[in-house]
């Protein structure tokens, strides 16, 4: 047997010695806890694989790391005065990795596919504000918009342009979602060399790409089932970079002088809320199924502002995210970059303050048992707290929050929530007290401010059924404002508003922590407001270690 | 005719007992809260038509079956409604056909998403399997054969302590010992061995199996060599084994043509038993090492409510575990002719 496990494992040290062997710019390997669930942009939905597409496919902007877009595929882009049309001009010298010509052509195909398809689940409402998408010629791609919308780029960033003499067999129906696109031809700084489903994604250098050629020459993305695997992995140098890592495991790579870790806002921008059910019975949607139950104290201010001041955020992050991530003021996280109202301070954590604002406001525990009881003593502020069972964070939220509000006389109920039980509960049933859960979202933050106007009461993207006119009428107000100075200062009033309403406790921001071996690859992009390793820019900068 | 009549019975219920399973299988699934078209995302992006028309792509929006309106939380049809367009149906059709549908999570047809994860858990266990079968057996006749000897109560020890380790706790130290090793901790293959010759991306796929089949070796070898030990220590004591000995027989023959065989009954069944649980078993070990094998697929399966591969790969399962019993009865009927008459 021992001779066996020898043999075995000299055959394995000769085989990684073959593997490691140094040719020309280096294959990178990177360690990642999940897969992409398809390589289809149609259908897929996973981060992971909209971060293969980004590497593989080319779309007319590029979202940079300090939030801002930058042309891509089209060289120049012109807007009418109605801001309807955009006019954009596509770099000449596009060629798909089959060495076919990427023309005006191909994008039209490809923004018609998305808009096609309603069972895109993400591609498809990027295309809603489209009225036609016109090719005149091979190189100008004519847009036009059915409302003058100031964030065209927000909604062509992840438009990934297709080959059409791929994809038109795939266009109708069925065919197009059940299309699996191993081969995965694009034009971008990558190509696919082979695809294992949670296995490895294996990618190789686009030498002649238009842009930004990468000076690598492989990219080797490996899944690893636990993120502490991932952490082993680096350690032992398995991997040159891993683009997940457990806070706990941060003072362990610290130790290790080739590994160097880096934590930062996240490129896609993350948020945990802590929701309270303030509908009124007025806007209660009964036609879509509501059935508003929730406990009337939560529709005062006062009790919701009381419970702000009431949230410890710092012991939060120190305990649940081991420091790293920053305390949280409205929807909007600091990930947005400009969008983010950086003017707001948020609420100090204050019992006293918090004692007193629900003092003041009647709220008097008036049978003697530690709880407050309602103005007219009609029940208690006992409130039912819930939080989808699938999150590992958001228990040990909840248990804070539970003893951080105890000392305002506030009492909880805590229960875990199947994620999809929690979403019939939530809304727009708004059968729920308070309920703690996130948002991922868009480098824009049309959607997110759109979560809190009431038109989206009764559809299921308001959690709150929070209704504020002058909010309504701001947001109606940025989503038309052509002139980014002017939507900033709206979205900043629009973020004010929403803090002095208290309609959410929010947390935190969480950061992502990420790491990379210093003694295999130089130039990885840090230091920026958002940080992302395995994003295209950092990959095709990334140089390998001369020994 | 004997032997037949008590084979073919035996095929029966295996058969009838896929066909429960078979229908248990679906509507099992269906009952689970979630909604497979939402797949628990909580995203602004994701608006209500895109989750309707998920739900039509994924024949969602058909009724589970015709005229059980009253069995909540399931959501059933009226009799009104033509069978034949209710999703049972449709589910029985296609598996008539030889079709398990298409995965609501990767979009993929179900049979290569099973085929695929089945030979690398097949692999995997297979190989652990016979390694800790043929280790625990010689371990477990030697054992019992130097019986309340100090070798005997070393083998005894060793096995009651791994048997008892859980299973990931081991993994985790095997990986932490095998990185420092040079060792592969994660996946089966490293990436771009594809165009390399067989035997390099064998010995490849070997060097990645090490530590994952090391786990498993040891923490079922304990089991086996517990069982062989007992059971040829009962058989070692029966009277014709005194008068084999008696005959002048040798040691080896003895074991060879008395012992063995009887005291391999017990083992037979703890073997089919567990090939077939630890076809889904091995989830620990796979999720250790990142093994891409059939534990790992349901895992995510039920995390995404992905149906289709819920169904196939519990189909697949449930024949495991019943095809393993049936070789167990029979090999049964082998060893010891008296079953078959019982």
């Amino acid at each position: 047997m021992r001779k066996i496990l020898a043999l075995v494992m000299a055959l394995a040290f000769v085989l990684a010695a073959c593997g490691s062997k140094a040719d020309g710019g280096g294959t990178v390997r990177i360690g990642w806890a999940g897969s992409p669930d398809s390589l289809n942009p149609g259908v897929a939905i996973l981060t992971e694989s909209y971060t293969i597409f980004e590497l593989v496919y080319d779309s007319m902007y590029e979202l940079n790391l300090d939030g801002s877009f930058s042309l891509a595929a089209a060289e120049s882009v012109e807007r009418s005065a109605d801001g309807l049309v955009y006019t954009y001009k596509i770099h000449k010298d596009i060629k798909f990795h089959d060495g076919q010509p990427l023309t005006a052509k191909d994008i039209k195909f490809s923004y018609d596919f998305y808009g096609a398809h309603e069972d895109f689940p993400y591609m498809n409402p990027y295309t809603q504000y489209f009225e036609t998408v016109e090719a005149p010629d091979d190189s100008t791609v004519v847009v036009t918009l059915t409302e003058a919308i100031p964030n065209i780029e927000s909604q062509l960033v992840y438009l990934y342009i297709l080959p059409e003499h791929i994809w038109k067999d795939y266009a109708e129906g069925s065919a197009a979602t059940e299309f699996d696109n191993l081969e995965m031809i694009g034009s971008g700084p990558f190509e696919m060399v082979e695809y294992k489903q949670n296995e490895f994604v294996h990618l190789k250098a686009n030498n002649k790409h238009f842009l930004t050629p990468p000076k690598v020459d492989e990219v080797i993305f490996q899944t690893f089932e636990s993120q502490d695997v991932l952490v082993q992995a680096i350690k032992s140098g398995q991997v040159d970079m891993i683009a997940e890592m457990p806070a706990t495991a941060v003072e362990t790579l610290k130790g290790d002088p080739n590994v160097q870790v880096v934590s930062g806002a996240p490129f896609a921008p993350t948020v945990t809320d802590v929701i309270f059910n303030q509908v009124s019975p007025e806007n209660c949607p009964t036609d879509a199924g509501g059935i508003c139950t929730g406990h009337p104290a939560l529709r005062d201010r006062n009790v919701r502002l009381a419970l702000d001041h009431a949230t410890d955020k710092q012991k939060l992050i120190d305990v649940v995210l081991l420091g790293y991530g920053t305390p949280g003021v409205t929807l909007i996280p600091d990930g947005l970059g400009m969008w983010f109202n950086s003017s707001i301070q948020g609420n100090q954590y204050d019992v006293a303050r918090a004692n007193q604002i629900l003092d003041d406001a009647g709220y008097k525990d008036a049978n003697g048992d530690g709880v407050r009881d309602m103005p007219d003593g009609s029940r208690p502020l006992t409130f039912r707290l819930n939080w989808p069972s699938d999150s590992v964070d958001d228990p040990r939220v909840a248990k804070m929050l539970s003893e951080m509000w105890t000392q305002v006389g506030v009492k909880v109920e805590m229960q875990a929530v199947d994620p999809d039980a929690l979403t019939a509960q939530c809304c727009p049933a708004f059968d729920f007290d308070i309920i703690i859960w996130g948002w991922g979202s868009d480098p824009d933050p049309n959607l997110l401010l759109g979560v809190m106007t009431t038109d989206e009461i009764p559809t299921g993207s308001s959690e709150t059924g929070y209704s504020n006119p002058e909010y309504d009428a701001l947001y109606k107000q940025q989503s038309t404002e052509l002139n980014l100075q002017k939507r900033i200062e709206l979205v900043w009033k629009m973020q004010q508003i929403a803090f002095d309403d208290a309609v959410y406790v929010i947390p935190y921001y969480p950061d992502s922590i990420q790491a990379y071996r210093t003694d295999r690859f130089t130039g990885w992009l840090t230091g920026f407001p958002k940080l992302e390793l395995t994003d295209v820019s950092s990959l095709v900068v990334i140089e390998a270690v001369k020994k | 005719m004997k032997r037949w009549r008590y084979l073919l019975g035996k095929i029966g219920w295996a058969v009838f007992t896929v066909l429960f399973v078979l229908v248990l299988n679906f509507f099992l699934f269906r009952v689970l809260p979630g909604d497979p078209a939402r797949a628990g995302i909580h995203d602004p992006r994701l608006k209500k038509e895109a989750i309707e028309a998920i739900r039509v792509r994924f024949g969602l929006d058909k009724p589970v079956i015709n005229c059980f309106e009253s069995l909540n939380p399931v959501k059933f049809g009226s009799c009104a409604v033509n069978p034949l367009d209710t999703q049972f149906f449709i589910y029985v059709k296609n598996l008539l056909q030889g079709e398990m549908g298409i995965s609501y999570h990767t979009n993929r047809p179900v049979a290569n998403i099973l085929a695929e994860r089945l030979w690398n858990t097949i692999l995997l266990i297979g190989a652990g399997q016979l390694l800790a079968i043929f280790i625990g057996v010689i371990f477990g006749v030697f054992a019992a054969w130097k019986a309340r000897t100090s070798i005997d109560y070393g083998a005894l020890i060793v096995s009651l302590l791994a048997w008892s380790l859980p299973t990931f706790w081991l993994g985790i130290i095997l990986l932490f010992w095998g990185s420092n090793h040079g060792l592969p901790i994660g996946g089966m293959q490293t990436p771009g061995m594809s165009s390399q010759p067989f035997f390099a991306r064998a010995g490849d796929v070997l060097s990645h199996m090490l530590l994952p089949t090391l786990t498993y070796t040891i923490v079922y070898m304990g089991e086996y060599m517990l069982i062989m030990r007992s059971s040829l220590l009962d058989v070692l004591s029966e009277d014709y084994v005194l008068t084999a000995k008696a005959k002048g027989l040798n040691t080896f023959q003895v074991l060879k043509d008395h012992a063995l065989k009887n005291a391999m009954l017990p083992l037979v069944t703890v073997i089919a038993i567990n090939l077939g649980f630890t076809m889904a078993g091995a989830v620990q070990i796979e999720s250790v090492f990142s093994w891409p094998g059939l534990g790992g697929a349901i895992y995510e399966a039920v995390n995404r409510r992905d149906f289709p591969v819920l169904q196939g790969a519990f189909l697949l399962i449930a024949v495991a575990v019943i095809v393993a019993n049936l070789i167990a009865e029979l090999t049964y009927a082998y060893l010891d002719p008296r079953v078959q008459s019982e």
